[in-house]
């Protein structure tokens, strides 16, 4: 017997798989989540407040004692890296989307900020982000609840970058500040990245998966590891092959439609393995771009203390984390690189003091200087975007495989000319805001760290230079679509989450069209 | 176009951690070095303590660890359980054990050379007198430090380490305020 034939198969039930399979679903479409780790229940999975003391090597898991999850890149866990996520929501504006135009590098994106507004609207509503309306160009205001108060910390820093010139602004984040009708507000413990246990900060099983099981349009099953996703004889996906993460039993799911959402790496890995004698290459690769344009946020990082809060006594200022940030700042002044850089900081958990050891000295004087330091202490760290050049990319390694024998995704990147500008100008700035803000620097990253993962499955409108089209569907594969951030063109210096849940929420809408036209 | 890595593997080690968690440089949630301890040994806690170290080895650490961190109106590193986290760690490391084991046998032999006298015996003037100069040569120079250094620096590390993650490191000499249920965020005044 044939497995059921759904409308819309969906691999990956982070960020972009959880927006755009609730949505659907709440449209009406038979669909299906393929979620590699295991299930999850966000309230009582993780360890939040545990304490390094709980614990015999002082290590605070992420998961309680025989809860699974989270345990490698092709098994997290329902609601993918949301769980973990910091929240951090901050919309790009028309010059993120349209960079080319200003600088003449890299790539426009086939989209406008107008095109992605209204979804940015609904994302909002839907999730519940707070923050300020700033009136700034360059990073545009959205559907806000009221800002949690900055720390006095950050007040700090803002005295001193308003010296040179710099606006310090609340952040926006996707946790609650006031409750809503089915979450708590946020109860600013700090352990916000140890996942979540009221679900304040949005994750997308919480908020958008479990809600729409009530359209009876949903099915989430987890423990499925998609390895292949095989195409008929006229190029259009018919089955995705996966295996079971505990008992390695293979599977097939059909469905009309399939989106690949495994973050990044892991969809452009499931594609490249995703070979036929249609696409040797991999799965719509017939650009040769897939893997290519990988523009992973770059960032310097640096541990400061603050010598205004030195010997001070602790408060309990953990809060959600980060509660101010300092956007792009750099679009109005001369300069000789493309693209900019925004700050993150005070973002650290002060329930780990891992700076002790790197303090110089032993004894008394030691130990009041750790003590006299703690309340001080601070991470401030820059990002900027990356231009796609051809020696940054995603491919496999068929030699190296993971536990599940399916090969590890290798990442390659290398700073261009204008990236390396761009970083020396980050780092100076840095030091400059954080010298004005009488900060002791106790440590700087000695070389740029990427973090957020961007690029490898471009979007555009030309299907010889890019993978996938405005509505992230592949140009060869007319019933394959890609919703995570490894479609961005471009990354901007903002964080990508919010832009893919629109992008996913975009998407959806144009999947529920073309299924009601029975196009699909 | 030129790079800021220098070797492919260095590259690879950097980039090829952040899929997993997406985490914040930085972000001080790890201890630096305990990455390393995991992947060792075993997972599963060993028998009662000590386990590894030797009775007079076991209260050699304990004294340096008290010289690195030492009781004042809050316990030191033996007060708040650190020899038992160093003991714990070192077990499940093969190459700390090294480092150990030779810096150990070089104690032995400097405190013969200074005081004449077995490490435990010394005055804790004649153990500051040993101990001081490692320590100023281990701040001046961390990549690449002598045997003696190395070891000092180890203890030092796991002495940090374990006393600021102990209940009475963080929550009595830090005063860690943190993990609470607030109704609001506070405006700083």
């Amino acid at each position: 017997m044939q497995s059921k034939l759904y409308d819309v198969v969906v691999i990956g039930s982070g960020a972009g798989g959880g927006t755009l399979s609730a949505r659907l679903a709440s449209l009406g479409a038979d669909v299906l989540v393929l979620e590699g780790g295991p299930k999850i229940d966000t309230f009582t999975d993780f360890n939040t407040h545990g304490l390094p003391f709980e614990f015999p090597y002082r290590h605070v898991p992420l998961m309680r004692a025989g809860k699974p999850g989270f345990d490698g890149e092709r098994s997290r866990g329902l609601g993918g890296k949301t769980q973990l996520w910091n929240a951090v929501s901050l919309r790009f504006s028309q010059r993120d989307f349209k960079g080319r135009d200003h600088d003449g590098a890299g790539e426009n994106w086939p989209v406008d900020y107008a095109d992605i507004a209204p979804y940015y609207d609904r994302i909002e509503r839907e999730v519940g982000v707070c923050g300020n309306y700033d009136h700034l160009e360059d990073l545009p205001d959205g559907v806000f609840l009221p800002p949690a108060p900055m720390k006095c910390t950050d007040l700090a820093i803002k005295k001193g970058a308003a010296t040179l010139g710099v606006n310090v602004i609340h952040v926006r984040k996707a946790t609650l500040t006031r409750k809503s009708q089915t979450r708590p507000a946020c109860h600013f413990c700090g352990n916000c990245m140890s996942g979540c246990d009221v679900a304040a900060k949005y994750n997308s099983l919480n908020v958008h998966m479990l809600p729409a099981l009530a359209t009876g349009k949903l099915t989430l099953q987890h423990n499925s590891i998609v390895y292949d996703v095989a195409v008929s004889d006229e190029a259009r996906v018919k089955e995705v092959r996966y295996f079971d993460r505990e008992t390695r039993a293979e599977g097939v799911a059909r469905g009309r439609s399939v989106v690949v959402a495994c973050a990044c790496a892991q969809s452009v890995a499931l594609l490249l393995m995703s070979k036929s004698s249609r696409f040797a290459t991999g799965l719509g690769n017939s650009s040769g771009e897939l893997g290519r344009n990988f523009i992973p946020h770059i960032t310097a990082g640096f541990e400061v203390f603050l010598e205004d809060f030195i010997g001070k006594a602790p408060t309990d200022d953990q809060g959600f984390l980060d509660h101010a940030y300092i956007p792009s700042f750099m679009h109005t002044k001369k300069r000789d690189y493309a693209r900019s850089f925004g700050v993150q900081f005070n973002y650290q958990n002060h329930r780990m003091a891992g700076w002790a050891r790197s303090l110089p000295g032993m004894g008394k004087n030691y130990k009041e200087a750790v003590k006299a330091r703690y309340p001080a202490y601070m991470v401030f760290t820059g990002y900027h975007e990356m231009l796609p050049n051809r020696e940054s990319y995603i491919d496999i390694d068929a030699n190296d495989l993971d536990t599940y024998g399916l090969p590890k995704p290798r990442r390659y990147w290398k700073l261009g000319g204008s990236d390396q500008k761009l970083h020396e100008d980050m780092v100076r700035s840095c030091r400059a805001i954080l010298d004005a803000s009488k900060a002791q620097i106790h440590s700087a990253a000695p070389q740029p760290v990427t973090n957020h993962e961007v690029g490898g499955c471009r979007m555009g409108d030309d299907p010889k230079t890019s993978v996938v089209d405005r509505f992230c569907r592949s140009h060869d594969v007319p019933n394959l679509y890609v919703v995570d951030a490894s479609v961005f063109p471009s990354s901007s210096e903002k964080n990508p989450t919010l832009t893919i849940m629109a992008l996913a929420a975009r998407t959806a809408d144009h999947i529920a069209e073309r299924l009601q036209k029975r196009e699909i | 176009m030129s790079t800021y890595s220098t070797d492919r593997r260095s590259l690879l080690r950097i980039i090829g951690s952040i899929g997993a968690t997406c985490a914040f440089p930085f972000a001080s949630e790890d201890l630096y070095g305990q990455t390393a301890e995991h992947q060792h040994g075993s997972s599963a806690p060993a028998s009662p303590l000590p386990h590894f170290f030797h009775e007079r080895d076991f209260k050699t650490i304990a004294r340096i660890a008290d010289l690195i961190i030492p009781a004042t109106d809050t316990p030191g590193a033996s007060g708040a359980g650190v020899p038992e986290y160093i003991d714990a760690l070192v077990a499940r490391n093969t190459d700390h054990q090294l480092v150990v084991a030779d810096g150990l046998r070089w104690l032995d032999a400097e405190a013969q050379r200074t005081g004449q006298k077995p490490f435990l015996e010394l005055s804790e003037d004649q153990q500051l007198a040993i101990f001081e100069p490692l320590c100023t040569a281990y701040d001046a120079n961390r990549e690449n430090p002598a045997r003696n250094v190395q070891f000092f620096g180890l203890i030092k590390n796991l002495t940090a380490d374990g006393y600021y993650t102990s209940r009475i490191g963080l929550m009595d000499e830090l005063k860690y305020q943190g993990n609470k249920i607030l109704s609001s965020y506070p405006e700083c005044h």
